[in-house]
C-alpha cells in the first residue's frame, strides 16, 4: 500500500458543494506535508473510476464526501460508489473517513471486520450542518457552516499530521465541544439549536477497527 | 388501559411536535438552512412543515430534539462540555 489520499469531491448539490469546498483545507495540509492526493471530482466520483484509481494507486487513506446510507456511500449524482457486499473489501486495511450519513452503522462495520490495520471513521446518524444562505456561492466564507465542517476536517487533517485514528477522532470531537461552548457563550437566539445539532454529530461520530492506525 | 396509554402517547407526541415547532419559530433565523442527509437545505418554514406533517424528516428532527433534551436532563451534555477546557 502507498502513502496517499484518495478523496471524492462530487459537487452536484449544495451538500456536496459545501463538503467539497471545505475539503480544500484537507488537501492543502496534505500538500504542505508532501502527501500525494488523488481527487475524484464531480463526474469522476463514480464507482468504476473510484475502483480503478484505488487499485492503481493503492493509497492508504480514503476520504469520502457524499451522501450515505447504512450500507453505502454515494458519489456524483448519488451513484453508489461503495457498498456492503458489493466492493467494501476495497476499504479493508485502509484508513477511511466517510463524511456521509449513517455509513458507519453497517458498511463501516463490514469494512473493518477482521481488519488488522484498517479503520473506519464515520457516523451512525445523519451528519448535520447548518449554513447561511447568504454564502451559498462561497461556502468557505460561511462561518456558520465552518462551525460544523471544521471539526470534521480535523479527522483527516490530524491523520495527515501523523496522529493515530483514535487521536484524530478525539481531536475532532474536542473541537465540536469547543465550538458548542463558543456558541453557547455567544447567547444568540439560535445558540441552543446550533448546539443541539453539533451534539448530534458528536454522539454520532464513531471509530471502528484499528484505533492506532496512522497514515 | 392500553387504549388510554396509546392516547397519552399520541398526546405527548403532539405536544412534543408543538415544542419543536415553537423552538424553530423562535430560534432559527430566516437565512439559515439545515442540511441533513440528501435533503436539500431546509429553511425555517420547511422544517416547520416537515415537523407538522410528521414525515420521515419531521420525525427525525423531533427525535434529534428529544435526544438532545435527554442529554441535557441526564447531565451527559454538561459533563461532556465540562470535560473539555477552553482555549
Amino acid at each position: 500500500m502507498n502513502k496517499g489520499i484518495l478523496i471524492t469531491l462530487p459537487r452536484h448539490d449544495d451538500v456536496t458543494e459545501y463538503l467539497s469546498a471545505f475539503s480544500k483545507e484537507i488537501e492543502q495540509e496534505a500538500s504542505e506535508r508532501g502527501i500525494k492526493v488523488k481527487e475524484l471530482k464531480d463526474g469522476e466520483a463514480v464507482k468504476n473510476i473510484f475502483e480503478k484509481s484505488l487499485i492503481n494507486l493503492d493509497y492508504s487513506m480514503i476520504v469520502f464526501n457524499g451522501h450515505g446510507t447504512e450500507d453505502s456511500i454515494k458519489g456524483y449524482k448519488d451513484e453508489i460508489i461503495v457498498a456492503s457486499e458489493l466492493n467494501e473489501n476495497l476499504l479493508k486495511e485502509r484508513i477511511v473517513y466517510a463524511r456521509s450519513c449513517h455509513a458507519a452503522s453497517s458498511l463501516g462495520k463490514l469494512a473493518t471486520l477482521g481488519t488488522k490495520n484498517g479503520c473506519f471513521i464515520g457516523y451512525i446518524v445523519p451528519f448535520k450542518f447548518w449554513a447561511n444562505s447568504l454564502y451559498a456561492h462561497n461556502p468557505l466564507k460561511d462561518d456558520l457552516a465552518r462551525i460544523f465542517l471544521e471539526p470534521s476536517n480535523l479527522i483527516p487533517i490530524s491523520l495527515i499530521k501523523g496522529n493515530s485514528a483514535k487521536e484524530a477522532s478525539q481531536n475532532s470531537k474536542r473541537r465540536i465541544i469547543k465550538n458548542i461552548k463558543k456558541i453557547l457563550r455567544n447567547r444568540t437566539n439560535e445558540s441552543a439549536f446550533i448546539a443541539g445539532d453539533l451534539w448530534n454529530n458528536y454522539v454520532g461520530q464513531v471509530l471502528l477497527g484499528n484505533q492506532s492506525a496512522t497514515l | 388501559m392500553k387504549k388510554e396509554n396509546n392516547e397519552n402517547d399520541a398526546e405527548i407526541a403532539e405536544k412534543l411536535k408543538e415544542v419543536v415547532i415553537a423552538r424553530i419559530e423562535a430560534q432559527v433565523p430566516s437565512n439559515y438552512k439545515l442540511y441533513i442527509g440528501s435533503y436539500a437545505g431546509l429553511s425555517k418554514e420547511e422544517l416547520i412543515e416537515h415537523v407538522k406533517k410528521g414525515d420521515k424528516i419531521g420525525k427525525f428532527i423531533v427525535k434529534a430534539h428529544l435526544s438532545f433534551m435527554k442529554a441535557l436532563a441526564s447531565g451527559e451534555f454538561i459533563k461532556t462540555i465540562n470535560s473539555v477546557e477552553d482555549e
